[in-house]
């Protein structure tokens, strides 16, 4: 016995590991999430391209959607004869087809990546600003400032969501903020921005009043923090893992949202977006020009799935309550 | 217990589809009347003949009510001919004063607003107090702009009426001295100044049918849903939203079916009919289907006699290729019948621009630029004509050598060189325009991809703004927008109103939205503003189109082409552009409607 407990206390100590190194950890574990991730990444590192190359000039195969590449409406990967503008007739073909004005839809598809995913990113920005500093404040503080933001949760939340932003979406439509027109992309990112921070805020919350009883944030008030910097310094690291999850699982609400705005035709009008592209392939339907709606509608579909299964592994590796393995 | 509780169920369920009738059977009145089945795509209105504009409620109406003068059937050019008129009109010298002689032996249908229930003669009474009410302010009238400053006194008789509480209780009997019933058979008009298309644009028109005085008092507000008419139908049952049924009117006096036609017609077997008695139908059926789906199947299924074709089953019906019907469709015994809808489209610039304005060679160079015919068939599927000018071939003064003088050609390497002139005469680059353009729906936003695409093949670049219909008004009558796209179709034969939007007497809000002004063409058109129909007025016409499309205030694009189905069995279709009173002269096959069954069955078969 004693030999044993002499065994035991000479072993190395295990290493601790944080919640994030431990998540991670497991995440890693996980190969259908990794995929996933990467996924996901690949979408991301495709909307980063468009937007450099917008921003530098660079002209490629992205920035060039608006060039025609062959006649109208030819089926994927059929071989076609045509004369380009100011050009010899010149035979060609092209993976998924040609819209109504001869454009590659592969080309708008990759555009759309960009126009997608920055509406989505720019809602996520606009609504964690909102909900997180909100939700956190009514937890911490309760009482009057508590029951204005739970009215205003509340009254938010009891308008169908999709009516609230097409509202907010043709109300900045023809508006400017700052000098800036919220025209088109701009109007899309406020509006649902404006609309989707009612969940954070709910969320956030309910964990702080959790968490402002606990020992560390007494500790805190003890030694003479500010309430600022106890919500921002120690409540809200601690709940920035809730924050990530539902970042990931909301990011699919908002592409998915941008995608009915632009297929009701209150989003992109310039420039590709998938939504504008299934709204556009509906009439071309009854050509059987189904290319358009199948190129918009799975590029949709990967990123969806990625993000969704991406998401619920990170919540299951993240927040141990919930952990299912 | 349990088998017995299963078989119970199944004979109730056999009950209850014997009891609601679950199989589909034409009521048995079809077997034994001639009925026609149509349909609407959004239910009408109102069937108040003094307050109706929309185009549906119009063609239910246009076969209860009639008018003074209407437009043959049959004969093109479109030829005016009386109706509820015994003739043509006297007209003073002046051209101001018409007497009208009124068709005697015309009785209204019978209804209860009448003693005994039964319909009165028509008197020139009737006309009078029709028009006075549509100028009676608290009626509120669609129609006021009809007869706005053109009557002489009725605009007096309008400030009137607005001392009145309500509609009702405005004195009739005010005296107008340009409308008058000289006696019960003669009506007498005085205009303010000459107006050559009265007998169309006016008279014509359901606006001024006669209503006897005796319905409006009777049902007041109620009116729109108890139309009182003169015409071969009366309405039977209206269910607002579903279903429309007219009976024939037993006080018709009577009709026999036109003789005279266009050369063509005999051979489309549509003078077959000629000299029988009108109307062939006993009843009409109108059913409102507002999705273009479901009233296409009812279509296919033999279950309505005429249709249109949707956008999504164009493919279904017609060979793009010869564009004409498809093999199933013949099969069918479908008949196609095309024809040009008096409307044209446009990209329109607005002259009062500073960049668009003063640059002719700018504006040539959008014009070469644009490829109408490639617009054509991608967006309409090939229903549609180059607009070569502005005046629709549908109007009488069509010039059918308009194409000759190139307007609306399409040469993008012209356009180029066109537009380093256009550069010239700026001083410098051409900056971007901006369009606007109605709607934000996908035909607006790939038209506006279109025109970008065109206006960047010749280096130029063009900004779309996508409007709302009432921002989109606003801007344009504001003279705002720098370029616009917009459109007009004609409800008159006569390119009066087509020449009028470039008048400098008409700057928006009013017809001219381009701001296009030239005095010579003013000049002219104040000319032939008062000119009965004439080879000299007609050859001023094509000169005056000739003038506006050398000075290119637009990009003329497209005159829509229209195409209809009809079935074997419904004879006697001919489209007609400006009159609702056709269906008098429809008849339908009732041996070859029963066949259609077995023609659904054979394919099926198939």
């Amino acid at each position: 016995m004693l030999m044993q407990m002499s065994n035991n206390t000479s072993a190395k100590p295990a290493k601790g590991r944080s919640l994030w190194a431990d998540g991670i950890r497991r995440l890693r574990k996980r190969r259908l999430a990794m995929l996933c991730f990467w996924v996901t990444m690949a979408y991301f590192a495709l909307a980063a391209a468009v937007f450099i190359s917008e921003r530098t000039g660079w002209e490629n195969v992205l920035t060039r959607w608006n060039e025609d590449i062959g006649p109208s409406y030819q089926a994927p990967l059929a071989t076609y004869e045509w004369t380009p503008q100011d050009a010899e007739p010149m035979s060609g073909w092209s993976l998924f087809g040609t819209d109504f004005l001869g454009r590659s839809t592969l080309r708008k598809t990759l555009y759309g990546a960009k126009t997608s995913i920055a509406v989505a990113l720019g809602a996520s920005i606009i609504s964690l600003l909102i909900g997180i500093p909100l939700g956190a404040a009514a937890g911490y503080f309760r009482g009057w400032f508590d029951d204005i933001v739970i009215w205003l949760l509340t009254t938010l939340n009891t308008i169908p969501y999709i009516l609230l932003v097409m509202a907010f979406a043709v109300v900045l439509r023809d508006k400017s903020l700052l000098g800036i027109p919220l025209r088109g992309m701009t109007g899309v990112y406020l509006a649902m921005g404006l609309t989707s921070w009612v969940g954070i805020a709910r969320l956030i919350r309910g964990e702080i009043m959790k968490r402002k009883e606990s020992e560390y944030v007494l500790a805190a008030r003890a030694m003479g923090c500010s309430s600022g910097r106890i919500i921002f310094f120690h409540l809200l690291p601690n709940v920035f893992h809730i924050i990530i999850i539902n970042f990931s699982l909301r990011f699919v609400g908002f592409i998915h949202a941008e995608v009915i705005l632009s297929f009701l035709g209150l989003g992109e009008t310039d420039k590709p977006s998938w939504g504008a592209m299934i709204d556009a392939a509906r009439a071309e339907l009854a050509r059987d020009v189904w290319w358009e709606m199948a190129a918009a509608t799975l590029a949709i579909f990967v990123l969806s799935l990625a993000l969704n299964l991406f998401g619920d592994a990170l919540r299951d590796c993240l927040d141990p309550k919930l952990r299912t393995d | 217990m349990q088998k017995l509780n299963y078989s119970l169920l199944f004979v109730l369920c056999c009950a209850a589809l014997y009891l609601t009738g679950c199989g589909r059977r034409a009521p048995k009145a079809d077997e034994d009347q001639m009925v026609l089945h149509l349909s609407l795509p959004t239910k009408a209105q109102t069937l108040d003949s003094g307050n109706m504009r929309d185009v549906y409620g119009m063609m239910v109406a246009g076969n209860i009510y009639e008018t003074l003068y209407k437009y043959h059937y049959l004969k093109r050019p479109y030829e005016v001919i009386p109706v509820l008129a015994a003739d043509f009109p006297t007209i003073s010298d002046d051209n101001l004063t018409y007497t009208i002689p009124i068709r005697q032996g015309v009785f209204f249908q019978d209804d209860p607003c009448f003693p005994d229930g039964k319909g009165r003669e028509l008197t020139a009474h009737d006309f009078v107090f029709a028009i006075k009410r549509i100028a009676n302010v608290k009626y509120r009238s669609q129609n006021w702009t009809i007869f706005k400053d053109r009557i002489l006194g009725l605009d007096e008789f309008r400030e009137y009426t607005t001392d009145f509480k309500e509609e009702w209780a405005v004195d009739y009997s005010y005296e107008v001295e340009g409308l008058k019933a000289l006696d019960d058979y003669t009506l007498q008009i005085i205009l303010v100044r000459p107006w050559p298309q009265m007998l169309e644009i006016a008279l014509g028109d359901t606006a001024s049918s006669p209503l006897p005085r005796e319905a409006v008092d009777y049902y007041h507000s109620e009116i729109g849903h108890r139309p009182v008419g003169t015409g071969p139908y009366r309405l039977n049952v209206w269910r607002r939203g579903s279903y429309i049924e007219l009976v024939r009117n037993e006080n018709w006096r009577g009709e026999l079916y036109p003789s005279e036609g266009e050369e063509s017609d005999a051979e489309a077997g549509l003078l077959d009919d000629a000299g029988k008695p009108i109307p062939f139908a006993d009843r009409v059926i109108f059913r409102v289907i507002e999705e273009a789906q479901p009233q296409w199947l009812l279509f296919m299924r033999g279950e309505l006699d005429s249709s249109g074709i949707p956008k999504d089953n164009f493919n279904e019906a017609i060979d793009a290729s010869v564009q004409t019907l498809t093999d199933d469709m013949r099969a069918r015994n479908i008949e196609l019948h095309t024809y040009v809808d008096p409307s044209t489209f446009w990209v329109g610039f607005n002259l009062r621009d500073p960049v668009l304005g003063k640059n002719k060679p700018l504006r040539m160079a959008i014009s070469r630029a644009i490829n109408r015919q490639e617009f054509i068939d991608l967006f309409a599927n090939g229903r549609g004509m180059v607009a070569h000018g502005f005046v629709s071939p549908g109007m009488n003064s069509y010039d059918p050598d308009i194409h000759t003088y190139g307007f609306s050609r399409y040469d993008p390497a012209e356009a180029r060189e066109l537009l380093k002139e256009a550069e010239a005469v700026h001083g410098g680059p051409i900056p971007p325009l901006t369009l606007g353009m109605p709607g934000t729906d996908t035909f607006a936003r790939q038209y506006g991809q279109f025109l970008q695409k065109y206006f960047s093949q010749v280096g130029m670049r063009l900004d779309v703004n996508y409007m709302d219909w009432p921002t989109y008004l606003a801007e344009l009558n504001n003279g705002h927008l720098q370029l616009f796209s917009s459109g007009v179709s004609a409800s008159v034969p006569d390119a009066i109103d087509f020449l009028e939007m470039f008048a400098t007497k008409y700057f928006a809000p009013g017809g001219n939205k381009f701001y296009y002004s030239n005095p010579e063409y003013d000049t002219l058109l104040d000319r032939v503003q008062v000119m009965f129909d004439s080879p000299e007025r007609t050859e001023l016409y094509r000169k005056m189109e000739r003038m506006v499309m050398a000075d290119y205030p637009a990009v003329f694009t497209t005159h829509q082409v229209s195409y209809a189905l009809t079935h074997g069995w419904y004879k006697n279709y001919k489209p007609h552009t400006f009159s609702y009173d056709v269906l008098k002269y429809r008849r339908v096959d009732g041996e070859q409607r029963g066949e259609y069954r077995d023609v659904l069955a054979e394919l099926k078969k198939k």
